[in-house]
């Protein structure tokens, strides 16, 4: 999108077309994509781009050209080190041709000149991209250019294990009815405190494991901050609503002083987590919809829909229940000629058509992309994928891209660490987060 | 003489240009970026012009009438547009079918305005219909300029006539790409993060060198210079492992020791007491393991050199004091101690300087958790400038931490020559005056 002046515009015409014909005989074009937080049921984040490959070339022969992909898959099982590898690598000229990340890489990535607009190589208007979610499309955007398009989405639930839920007096239809009334704001992450403690006062989990949250820093927690009615972004300026952050962290404080969440748990080993989740080890916890994937594939828990339900995260004092989507996108790495990104996008667009989208929406159950999507046997038949679609994701909202915003939320995990552990008191953490985002971001965020 | 000093520069030149490049260089370079706001979203290379939604917001309370001017996009088919559609040589048609039909039209966003180029007859290629639609761009929304000039000489064909310093401010708001600043030290400066992270490497620092890395290295060194060389052998050589284990593997069997399906919880679990994280239960916990997965490591060093230094005190000594009847603590407190007194200073200062720079061990064990309780300056500015879970890496900032490690190394390093009186230390001894 950069303007070019004409006798530039002009050269790099005539060397398109004598590319083009040169592209017309046989021709090697190795593609490489590197997908972040990519676990064993997430292979089809970069297989999808190999069975793009395969079509593509055989499309490419039907036209009489020779074209061979060989494509080069990187897939990462984190994101820290997946970031540092991209960012590194990018900024050393040495980027993928593709990568496979969260949405909110867009806003720096974009402003960085590491990527380039999906939508310079895309044709959005046509199939199968014209079909994807708007809400999705628009989640991949940044100062009104579509950079990324959306490879998967989720949303994420909060889970009760069913037969402690039986033993502290929740009938089969009130844990049938759990959904609706926490939709409606009538449970909420009160009830759910009050739950927990009930389940350990009464011996059915070890102290600390009423409700068992995620292990780590993720964007789960913004989902709490919502619940308590904070917002994270509007009109495009970050949004710090003090009230809102005070009661999230006081929320998880007071977790850890009833008793039901560790003060230690922030850091523990990943693996024993799922170990203790899978085997009714937590009576309520959270996490997200591809967590179905790991749990009955990984974990073992054969008859996940007996002992578990799932709702969306509670209202809090302030706002009101709702769900996280973190889509990830393709987004296209700048630093390589146009052929070969038309190439990748070319892999991209076949990569996102239904069929092969759902392979991995169901592989690790994650939700479609499109409408057609939910068409696709495969996805029609998936209990998970059905009902998670319908309970969840009209209630989803996803963080903004924003280039400031991982400063925000760097900022914000740091001091919810710090209550949760007890190293600051929750006025504390508060007021030093407002103080840091003042100072590092000044104008670009609002506080109220 | 000429020649031989001419020699002796050729001699050290390699050298020479290997001390500026490998420890010279990064120094600078740490102070270069520490100057500056380089992030993930600036990037490294430099930037370029964009007027984005947030830049509009910024010039609205100082030039609101630029700001209203081109606060929206807005695409034309004009003659002066296919002029330059012609000029690029692409189909003829596109020029003929758009000037026939569409002259004049004017869109409301790039979106709008390639649907239309794409429902040319000659189909474009979606790269054909954004070089069309380039053209057709009259006005400077979202567009990148790669240079100031670009952006300014656009503005002006819009009929927006700047001042100078108006123009400066535009650029300013406008640049994508990382500036000089001062900033980082302020933040530094205020942040009360920093301060605990100060603290904690403070503490980290002072008790791992006390306890370990001097007196526990020295209590070696002295107990097994009394001991029979083969003993003595044995015990140095059990010290040394943790050194020469790989780190990785030498803290994952400390991790073993402490989770919660570790063996101090298995050994606990006999006398009933519930699995617990020992290595993260609390801050205490972690500080515990922490000091001590380094000490063990920093103490071999401290053993070795202060085992050689003692070896080389002449035996003459140990005999004279012995047949004075001095007993052990008196030839410890009155020949060995006196006589460490270099060695003890270049184990003080190397190990504190190692210890403020090395984070792995740390980095390995707890992550700087629980809650960053375990988190010192130099892991600080790893993660704020390389590692952290939301990617946005802060190499301005974390070069600032790491030049104000340099400086504070560099400062300790003095104070601590004048402790131990170097100067008498390197003095020539006046018996051979």
């Amino acid at each position: 999108m950069t303007v070019l002046p004409i006798l530039k515009s002009a050269a790099l015409a005539a060397v398109l077309l004598t590319s083009t014909a040169v592209f017309a005989s046989a021709k090697d074009v190795s593609i490489s994509v590197w997908s972040g937080g990519s676990g064993p049921n997430d292979n089809y984040r970069v297989d999808a781009i190999e069975i793009a490959a395969d079509i593509l070339e055989r499309e490419a022969a039907i036209r009489g050209e020779q074209l061979n992909i060989i494509v080069q898959k990187t897939p990462y099982s984190g994101w820290e080190d997946f970031k540092q590898a991209l960012t590194l690598a990018a900024e050393a000229k040495k980027a993928p041709n593709i990568v496979a990340t969260g949405h909110e890489d867009i806003g720096p990535w974009a402003q960085a000149g590491l990527i380039v607009p999906a939508e310079d190589y895309i044709d959005l208007d046509a199939w199968p991209i014209s079909d994807i979610y708007p809400n999705l499309m628009e989640i991949s955007s940044f100062n009104g250019t579509v950079y990324g398009i959306p490879q998967d989405a989720e949303s994420r639930p909060l889970f009760f294990w069913k037969p402690y839920m039986k033993a502290i007096g929740y009938t089969d239809a009130d844990i049938e009815a759990l959904p609706a009334k926490v939709e409606k704001g009538e449970y909420t992450l009160k009830n759910v405190l009050e739950d927990a403690k009930k389940m350990q006062d009464k011996g059915l989990v070890q102290a600390g494991y009423g409700f068992y949250p995620r292990t780590n820093n993720g964007p789960d927690y913004w989902q709490f901050y919502t619940s308590f009615g904070g917002v994270m972004e509007e009109e495009g300026k970050l949004v710090f609503d003090k009230a809102a952050m005070k009661r999230t962290y006081q929320y998880f404080s007071d977790l850890v002083a009833a008793g039901v969440t560790k003060k230690n748990h922030i850091g523990m080993p990943g693996d024993q987590w799922w170990k203790e989740v899978a085997t009714g080890k937590a009576g309520i916890w959270h996490g997200g919809t591809w967590h179905y994937a790991r749990l009955v594939n990984q974990e073992g828990l054969k008859d996940f829909f007996d002992n578990v339900q799932f709702t969306l995260i509670p209202a809090g004092e302030g706002g009101k229940a709702n769900t996280l989507t973190h889509p990830l996108t393709y987004l296209l790495m700048a630093g390589h000629d146009q052929e070969t990104t038309q190439i990748a996008a070319n892999l991209v667009t076949i990569a996102s058509e239904p069929r092969i989208n759902a392979l991995h929406a169901i592989k690790s159950a994650h939700l479609g992309i499109s409408a057609s999507e939910t068409k696709v046997d495969l996805y029609a038949s998936n209990r998970w994928a059905s009902e998670a679609t319908e309970r969840l994701l009209p209630h989803a909202n996803a963080m903004p891209n924003n280039a400031d915003f991982g400063k925000y939320w760097t900022i914000m995990w740091k001091n919810m660490e710090a209550t949760w552990t007890g190293a600051k008191s929750v006025d504390a953490a508060v007021n030093d987060a407002e103080a840091e985002l003042k100072s590092t971001l000044g104008g670009a965020i609002v506080i109220r | 003489m000429r020649t031989s000093r001419t020699l002796g520069i050729v001699m050290i030149a390699p050298a020479a240009i290997m001390i500026f490049l490998f420890y010279l260089m990064p120094a600078i370079l740490t102070g270069i970026f520490a100057m500056t706001n380089m992030s993930t979203a600036t990037g490294i290379s430099g930037g370029v012009f964009q007027v984005t939604q947030g830049a509009v917001n910024r010039l609205g309370p100082d030039m609101p009438e630029l700001a209203s001017g081109i606060a929206e996009p807005r695409f034309v088919i004009d003659e002066e547009g296919l002029a330059a559609l012609e000029a690029l040589k692409l189909k003829p048609g596109y020029a003929a079918e758009l000037r026939g039909q569409h002259i004049g039209e004017v869109f409301a966003s790039r979106r709008e305005a390639e649907r239309v180029i794409k429902a040319l007859k000659d189909r474009p290629s979606t790269r054909e219909v954004k070089q069309i639609s380039d053209l057709f761009n009259r006005s400077v929304l979202n567009t990148r300029f790669e240079t100031r000039d670009a952006l300014i000489g656009n503005l002006e064909k819009l009929g927006f006539r700047l001042k100078p310093e108006e123009q400066d401010k535009v650029a300013r708001e406008t640049y994508t790409g990382w500036v000089w600043t001062t900033d980082n030290f302020k933040v530094i400066a205020n942040s009360p993060d920093m301060a605990k992270i100060f603290l904690n490497t403070a503490f980290y620092v002072a008790v791992t060198l006390m306890l370990f890395n001097v007196s526990y290295a020295l209590f070696l060194a002295v107990t097994t210079h009394y001991m029979p060389p083969a003993t003595a052998s044995i015990f140095r050589a059990v010290w040394l492992l943790p050194r020469i284990t790989p780190v990785v593997i030498y803290v994952l069997m400390w991790k073993w020791l402490t989770w919660d399906n570790g063996f101090i919880s298995m050994f606990m679990g006999q006398f009933g007491v519930p699995p617990k994280n020992y290595l993260l239960d609390n801050a205490y916990n972690a500080w515990f393991f922490v000091i001590l997965i380094n000490g063990f490591i920093g103490a071999s060093m401290g053993m070795l050199v202060f085992s050689s230094a003692i070896k080389a005190i002449p035996q003459t000594h140990f005999h004279a004091s012995e047949v004075d009847g001095a007993s052990r603590w008196q030839q410890i407190r009155y020949i060995i101690l006196p006589q460490l007194r270099w060695p003890i200073l270049f184990v003080t200062c190397y190990q504190t300087l190692s210890l403020l720079a090395s984070f792995n061990e740390i980095l390995l064990s707890t992550r700087g958790g629980p809650g960053r309780a375990t988190e010192v300056w130099s892991l600080a500015a790893y993660h704020t400038a390389l590692n952290n879970y939301t990617g946005n890496l802060e190499y301005g900032l974390g070069a600032a931490l790491a030049l104000m490690l340099v400086i504070i190394g560099v400062i300790l390093s003095l104070i601590y020559l004048r402790i131990f009186r170097y100067d008498t230390l390197i003095s020539k001894p006046l018996i051979e005056d």
